[in-house]
Formats: structure tokens, sequence, C-alpha cells
């Protein structure tokens, strides 16, 4: 089995959901000799030797500038270009935004099988069996991906990350195969980094700390804020919080917002409409905060606290941020 | 400009969730399938640029079987799409996005309109597989994860932004092009009471899905519902302070989810 | 064959329904209720949808619902506040004098301005003086030349001091008790028609109830739907169309209560055990599961048969009173299920007793039902 895993940037280093993708690379290949490393567009050459430090001992970069600030879909035909260079018959990639559209495109391209947010992986009979959360966490598929290809993003966090194992890769340069010219007419012309922009984003923070309608007013929210931001964790909010303007839309947890599944899921004041289950029932711990003991949300929670959140909020922070200091 | 938007009926958000008796896939008996809030998030959007771009139509594709997939086209028609077409397939086909997006592909292939549009992912699966393989299918860009898609009629460009890790990102592009929808950005409308009449009488065109697209998202082997979580452990305490280390104790030693 | 299962068109007329008094009108039930607030907002929504003038023909700009259809959306609009469905359907029960009794220049003149906008219309039958015995009122309509003088005094009239057109009836010659009974339409712009103050309601507070007094009020006689002495037929007419959607209405706030009651048994714990494992609230839930799909089949099957062509008068008094005793019955078991909690105002099922109160007494009180469905009983046998 060889594997190809793709490298995606994010800050000037290796994305967390990248390295997600390269563990479950090495488990699967059984040795990183099998695992070959795919950076493409800026910082590919940066990216390959963050590579080697788990291990890998070969990468296909692609450091074509053309890339930068073009669709996820345009950098496809290079990802099928090396898998097809070193003999892949698989390609892995990190969860993110990116990475799931990539695993779309390749399903087609590379006439792979393909699945989107895996939390487990294992070799059946020649095929990959897959598991992965469906139904916003509330029931789990597994399926089966035969054929001789397969392409695959991991759910960020389902997985420990690689042990570090240092190396000097040797790097091989891939041309870019030519696009169908359509591919490259979309551009980005911006990005503003959200409010989360201030410490990890809600999709790919490990730690989430929501806030609901008990925080009471705007105001308030400044708890939650700061409890997030004593535990390193990103900042959401329930449905009712973003409804009443007390922060923007791109906070919300549940249906209609983001879904999250870090290890840690801290609710605060949150009664635990189904909608914002749905968006967060998949984290790996969760954490309720509310003065209703009757409130659904401690049906879901693994540990809650029943009590006024305006003393437990502030005495939580305080001890974390003790905690941290010693 | 013509538009056409791809939704899938999927169980209602309330569902008791069921295992079917092969414990392969959810068991669809009983329940109700609706237009999923992903897929009503890209038909508001649809009806949006129609309303503002002069002499548009939508026309809304779903693939998948009789009665759900019919009731979601006539839904969509009721909230004002001009046209439906349903690509009939069986369930087990339209489950497959991939597969489902290469049947509608070709229904839709030519004239190419404009853009197409679904929701960002399947409401059910999340497979997040549609529009990518839609666009791949047809040799044309697609972006997911969009929001506040306009057209910009002086530069003939779309203009969006993406929700992605890196925050709220600005694009552009040039028509056609494959567009999946974040939801809630746009507050999708409520079908009203005539509307529901007239989608009733309206002709829904049928084709058959091609048999022979290929599969791409694998075989079903096991639907598996979560053991139900037993309640939260609470946690006593006489001060705030003191349940504030119980549970910081806990998190780092019982759970191990901070260093 | 009779077929109890929707077709697709009324599921999704239902589902419509449902979403609406989910999204829009149960949020705001209790507040309402506490307030006695008349939800403007809500109202306007729901005409903007289509579910106003539901039995109104599309012709005019109504809906033009079968009996069925509106029976399935007047259920679902009450399972999240009874007293807002009493004001969305107000203009039904308004209407169908001028639907059944109008001549099509009447019905082109009225209905289609009226549904063109978001207005409420009222039906004023009942007086200070007796509101059963129909065939008793006082309101007088003095005849001169081509216009005639109306005086006297409604009260009970649901959504008066918002209505901008009300049906009256009042009589010609009071010593003609029925026979001299005649119907008008009255717009509120008339000089002389005056509303009274919004009365303090047990339930239904969402809803707005007030007399209306007419004092020396000059109605053209193209105004009168009917001819004159025609008008206590028309009532009654229609009457036997809108009491089935009273027992829909009914029908919904108990499956509400059931609802309540069945969620509040299994999350509250006594002796060891969540109550709902105890046989007393078993039997219980068993008897209000009972009553709540009784009243919504006897409810189908007088709309069935009316929507039939036939006049389903026994049938109507038969769904109305079964489904608003059930009401009464399902709301109080599901009071005593919560034990103290549900007397609580903090707890939503005291006001489904209070709102369920009111469908055994509007639209004909429920022992006017009784006298009906013995006379029809009776009929079959004399």
């Amino acid at each position: 089995m060889t594997v190809l895993v793709v490298a995606e940037r994010t800050g000037g280093r290796l994305a967390a959901a990248s390295l997600d993708a390269i563990a479950v690379g090495i488990s699967l290949a059984g040795t990183t000799a099998a695992v070959v490393g795919f950076a493409a567009g800026p910082g590919a050459r940066e990216s390959a030797s963050d590579l080697g430090q788990y291990g890998l001992a070969r990468v296909l970069v692609a450091d074509d500038p053309s890339l930068e600030g073009a669709p996820p879909c345009a950098g496809a035909a290079s990802v099928a270009a090396a898998a097809d260079r070193v003999g892949a018959d698989t390609i892995l990639i990190g969860g993110t935004t990116y990475g799931r559209d990539l695993v779309a495109r390749l399903a087609v391209k590379w006439k792979a099988s393909a699945a989107n947010g895996v939390t487990e992986v294992t070799p059946a009979d020649g095929a990959l069996r897959i598991r992965r959360p469906v139904f916003g966490g509330r029931a789990t598929e597994t399926r089966t991906l035969a054929g001789p290809r397969r392409v695959l993003s991991v759910r960020p966090h389902a997985f420990p990350p690689p042990p570090s194992a240092p190396a000097s890769p040797t790097v091989e340069p891939l041309a870019r195969p030519e696009d169908p010219a359509p591919l490259l007419g979309p551009k980005r012309t911006g990005v503003e980094a959200t409010a989360a922009g201030l410490g990890p984003s809600l999709g790919d923070a490990s730690i989430v700390v929501s806030g609901g309608r008990g925080v009471r007013t705007a105001e308030n929210f400044h708890l939650v804020e700061e409890l997030a931001a004593a535990l390193g964790a990103a900042v959401g909010a329930s449905r009712a919080v973003t409804d009443a303007g007390w922060r923007p839309g791109s906070f919300q947890v549940g249906q209609t917002g983001r879904s999250v599944s870090p290890q840690l899921y801290i609710a605060v004041g949150i009664s635990g409409a189904i909608q914002h289950l749905v968006g967060m029932v998949s984290s790996r711990v969760i954490v309720a905060i509310n003065s209703d003991a009757s409130a659904p949300i401690f049906r879901v929670a693994d540990y809650g606290i029943v009590g006024d959140l305006f003393q437990i909020v502030p005495a939580l922070t305080a001890e974390i941020r003790r905690v941290r200091s010693a | 400009m013509e538009i056409v938007v791809c939704v899938r009926p999927v169980p209602e958000a309330e569902t008791r969730l069921r295992v079917a008796p092969n414990g392969q896939t959810l068991d669809a008996d009983g329940v109700k399938f609706v237009l999923a809030g992903y897929d009503e998030s890209a038909v508001e959007q649809a009806l949006l640029l129609k309303e503002a771009v002069a002499g548009s139509t939508v026309h809304v594709v779903a693939c998948g079987p009789a009665p759900r997939t019919e009731e979601v086209l006539r839904a969509s028609l009721a909230l004002g799409c001009d046209r439906a077409t349903w690509v009939e397939a069986p369930a087990e086909f339209a489950a497959d996005s991939i597969r489902a997006a290469g049947a509608i592909a070709a229904v839709v292939r030519s004239p190419l309109p404009d853009l197409l549009l679904c929701g960002k992912q399947g409401g059910d699966d999340e497979s997040g597989l549609f529009s990518g393989a839609l666009g791949e299918h047809l040799g044309l860009p697609d972006l997911n994860y969009v929001t506040d898609l306009r057209w910009d009629a002086g530069t003939s460009r779309f203009r969006f932004q993406r929700a992605t890790e890196a925050g709220a990102e600005r694009w552009e592009a040039p028509a056609p092009l494959v567009v999946g929808l974040q939801q809630a950005w746009n507050d999708p409308r409520t079908a009203k009471l005539p509307n529901i009449l007239k989608s009733r009488k309206a002709t829904v065109a049928k084709v058959h899905a091609d048999p022979s697209v290929p599969p791409g998202a694998g075989q079903p082997e096991k639907f598996e519902l979560p053991a139900p979580r037993t309640g939260a452990k609470l946690i006593e305490y006489k001060t705030p302070e003191e349940a504030a280390q119980k549970l910081v104790r806990i998190l780092r030693e019982e759970a191990k989810v901070l260093p | 064959m009779p077929d109890f299962s929707l077709t697709p068109e009324q599921e999704s007329l239902r589902d419509l329904a449902r979403k609406f008094a989910r999204t829009e009108m149960a949020p705001h039930a209790a507040e309402c209720d506490r307030a006695a607030r008349f939800p403007d907002e809500i109202y306007r929504k729901a005409y903007d949808l289509g579910l106003m003038n539901l039995n109104v023909p599309a012709e005019y700009g109504g809906s033009g619902l079968a009996l069925f259809e509106q029976c399935l959306i007047v259920e679902e609009l009450a399972y999240a506040c009874g007293g807002m469905t009493t004001s969305v359907i107000a203009n039904c029960l308004a209407l169908e004098p001028i639907i059944l009794g109008g001549s099509p220049e009447q019905k082109e003149r009225f209905l289609k301005p009226f549904c063109a906008q978001y207005q409420f219309a009222s039906f004023c039958l009942t007086e200070p003086s007796g509101g059963s015995d129909a065939g008793a009122l006082r309101t007088l309509a003095r005849r001169e030349g081509d216009q005639y003088v109306l005086n006297g005094e409604k009260c009970f009239i649901t959504n008066a001091p918002h209505a901008s057109l009300y049906t009256v009836f009042a009589t010609v010659d009071p010593s003609l008790r029925h026979r001299g009974i005649t119907a008008f339409v009255v717009p509120r712009s008339t000089p002389g028609v005056t509303p009274g103050k919004d009365e303090e309601k047990m339930g239904h507070r969402a809803s707005s109830t007030s007399t209306v007094r007419f004092e020396d009020v000059r109605v053209p006689v193209r105004d009168r739907l009917g001819a004159d002495g025609e008008g206590f037929a028309l009532a009654m007419r229609t009457l036997d169309q809108t009491r089935t959607p009273i027992g829909a209405l009914a029908t919904g706030i108990a499956q509400a209560a059931l609802d309540h009651a069945a969620a509040y048994s299994l999350k509250r714990h006594s002796f060891g055990k969540p109550i709902s494992e105890h046989q007393a609230i078993q039997i219980r839930l068993a008897n209000m599961v009972q009553a709540v799909h009784a009243a919504r089949l006897l409810t189908w099957h007088a709309a069935w048969a009316i929507d039939r062509g036939q006049r389903g008068t026994l049938e109507s008094s038969i769904a109305k009173c079964f489904a608003s005793d059930s009401a009464l019955q399902v709301a109080d078991e599901a009071i005593q299920t919560f034990g103290g909690y549900g007397y609580m105002k903090e707890y939503p099922v005291e006001k489904l007793l209070r709102d369920a109160k009111l469908t055994q007494i509007y639209e004909g009180a429920n022992e006017i039902q009784r006298s009906v469905m013995a006379r029809e009983l009776l009929r079959a046998y004399a």
C-alpha cells in the first residue's frame, strides 16, 4: 500500500489537520517509507521539510505561484499527477474545507472511492473500511471503499498526532499539469480573519467554549471569551446569541451554523436545543454549565455544573489561569 | 441568468434515527423526508439571484427515489423555482453523492447554466462530496462553504465569501460556476399556501438516472447509533471556586483533555 | 373505501401550518397570554402565508380550502396557541355569510378588496341579553328608503377592536323572531359603529374580544345579504360550516396537553422511577390519548361529510362538542399529571385548560350542540 499525504499550510506552518492525515497514513501503510508527501503552492518547500519531521522520506512539491488565490479544485490535477507518479493507491488529506473539497474533485478525476471526515480507517481485504459520524454526530456509518484507489479526508482531532521522527526527505519537483482553464477563473481577493482570528478558529480548535441565552446580554459575553482565552479555545455561540446579534453569525455552532468536534466542548448557559446539539454532540468531552438542571444539554454532556454561570465561569477562568501558570 | 439548484431529500431534523433491519443504513420506514436546511439556503440563494437579475430562471434538480424526491422538488417549486427535474434513481444510488452528481451532471450538461447551486453537504450523510464531484463532472470550478453570493453585472462576475479556517474569504468568479452554500447566512423563505397548492399541480419532468454512472462513495456496511449518553456527571460543590477546582481536576486527570 | 391517509397536498398544507405554529406562534404564546397581547406581527405573517382567509374562494383572493384542509391547518395552529388561532380563523367565520349568502356582485365588492390586504372582519351575532337564543336578538334594522338604520349592541365579538368589516345580524321586526333576522355587511368606517374596549378574558388572551355598538348606523340595501328575514338561516348555515374547525382547534389544544403530559411523565421521578411507570399515570395517559384520537377522527369525519356536500349538522355538532369536552378533560388531566407544577403559570399546561374552556362555549355552546344532536337524532325516529 502506498499513501500520498497532501500537506496544507496555514499561518506559516503545517495545518494541524495535515498531521491527522500523516498519522493515518503511517498507520495504514505500516511504515513511513510507504508514505509520500505532497505539497503545493506557496510555502510548499517549507511544508516538505515539515513533513520530514514525521519521518517522511519523499515529498513531491509543486510550488506553482499561480495556485495562490486559486480555488481548491485547481489543485486537484497536481495531486492526481503526484499520486500517479509515486504509484499511490490511497490519498489522504486533512479534513479542512480545502481538503474536503479536494477529496470530492479527486473522487471523479482520479476515479477513486472517496470519503470525507473519517474517524477510523482500517484495511479490509484489499479495501479500506472507514467510519465517520453522520447526522451531526447522531449516528456513525461504516463504509467499505473497494477498488484500486481511495481518497480520504480525516476528521480533525480524530487521531493522535504522529510521533516526531525527524528525517531529511528527498524533494522532487512536480510540474503542475494543465488544468482546464475555467478552474483558474475564480480568484480569492481577500481574507478577513474572523473574530476567531484572535484565537484558533472554530473548525480547527481542539477546545471550544460556547455561550448561549443564559449569558443574558451581549456585554456579558466577555465571560465566555475570557474562559476561552484562558484555555486557548475558540469561541462559539448558540443560535439565540447570534439571532440576538450579541455575536455575529460566524460564531454559531449548530445545525444552521458550524459543526464542531473538538476534544473539549464547554457549553455555557446553553439549554441544548436539538438545533445546537447536532453541531457539537460529536465532541469528545462535553461540559455543561447551566442554572437549569433539567436543561437537555445535561443529557449529552459528560460533566455538568448546575449553577449560576456568572459565578462559576469567572471562578473556572481563574482556576485555569492558576493551573496554567503553575 | 440560468440557475440550477440541486436539492436532496433528507430525514427531517426531529427524526428519531433507527437502524434498518440489514444493519447497513438508516431505517427510512416511516421517516418524513424534507428539503435539507443546507438546500433551503441554496434555493433561497437561487431565488435572491433570480430577483436581482432580470430574466433569470431557476431550475431545481434532484436525484432519488419516489416519493420523497418528487416531494422536495415540489416544495422547491412552492418556494418559487421555475421548473423541476427529477432524476429518478433508487435510494442506494442517490445516497452516493458522487454517483448522484454524475447522474445530475448528465441532465444539466447542455446547455450549461450560468450557476449551479447546492448545499455545502448532505443534511444526512454530510459527505461534502456533491459540489466538487458535480464541478469535476462538468469541467467547472466549484467553491464550497460559500455565503453572500451576488452577481456583479458591471464586471460580469459572481462575488461571494467563503467561510474557511482562515476566516471569511472574499472571492470573485466568472460564470459558469458550481457553488456549495453554507447554511444560515440567508433566512430561507416559507412557501405560501397558494404557491403550495400551485406546486401540487405543476409539472415535474422525470428522467431516469443513467445506471452506468459509476459509484464513488463506497458501500455501506454498518449504520450505528451511539450508546445513549447516560447524562452528565454533575459536580457537587459548595462554592464556585470548589466547582472550578473539581472540574479542572477531572478534565486533566480523568478526561485527559487539558494538559 | 374510507381512507384516513392524507394526500401529499394535505401533508404539505399541514406542514406549512405546523412550521408556522412552532416557529412563529409557539415562542410567543406564553408572553401573549400573560400580557393579553394581540400579536399583530404574527397575524400579519399568517396573512402573508395565506393562513388567514382559508375558506374564501381563490377567485376572491382567499385560500379556497375545503373544510378538511382547513381543519388540518387549524389543529396545527391551535397546538401552539388556541387564542392566536381564534384570531387567525375569525375572518373565516365573519366572511362565511358573504361566501354563502352574498350575490356575485357583493362577493366581488367585499371579499376581493378585503382579502387583498391584511385585515380583520368580525361576525356579529351574539348580544348581551343572550347568545344561544339567536332568534331573540334585539339589534334593530329599521328600513328608511334604500337604507337600513341599525341600532343595538353586540358582545363577545372576536377581533372586533381590530376589524375593518363586520357581518351583522339584526332584526327588521322583533315580533317575527327568527323570521325577522336579516344579515348586513357593515364597514367599520360607517358612522355610528363603535367597538368597545378589549375584554379581560380567562383564556384565548392573545385574541381580542369586545362589544360593538351600532347607533343609527345607515346601511344601504345593497349591503344586505339575501332578503329580509333570511339572516337566521344564513347564520345557521354559516355555523354549520365553521363549527367543525372549532373541533379541530380543540383537538390541537388537547394534543398539546397530551404531549406535554407524556413527555413530563418520562422525565419526572417519584418513588424511585419515572412517573410514567406508575399505573395510575399510564391509565390517565391512555384515557387522554383515546380522547384526542376520537376528537380528531370525529372532526375529520364531519369535515369529510360536509366536503362531500352533506349538510353535516349532526356530524359537526358531535365533533365540536366531543372535541371541546375532550380538550377540557385532557388539559385537566395534563395539569394533574404535572401535579403542583401544572398549576403554576411557569408551566404550559394551565393555559391549555383556560384556552380549552372557551371551545365548549363559543360558536354554539355545547348545550346547544347537544340539543341539535338530539333533534337530529330523534328526527330519524319520529
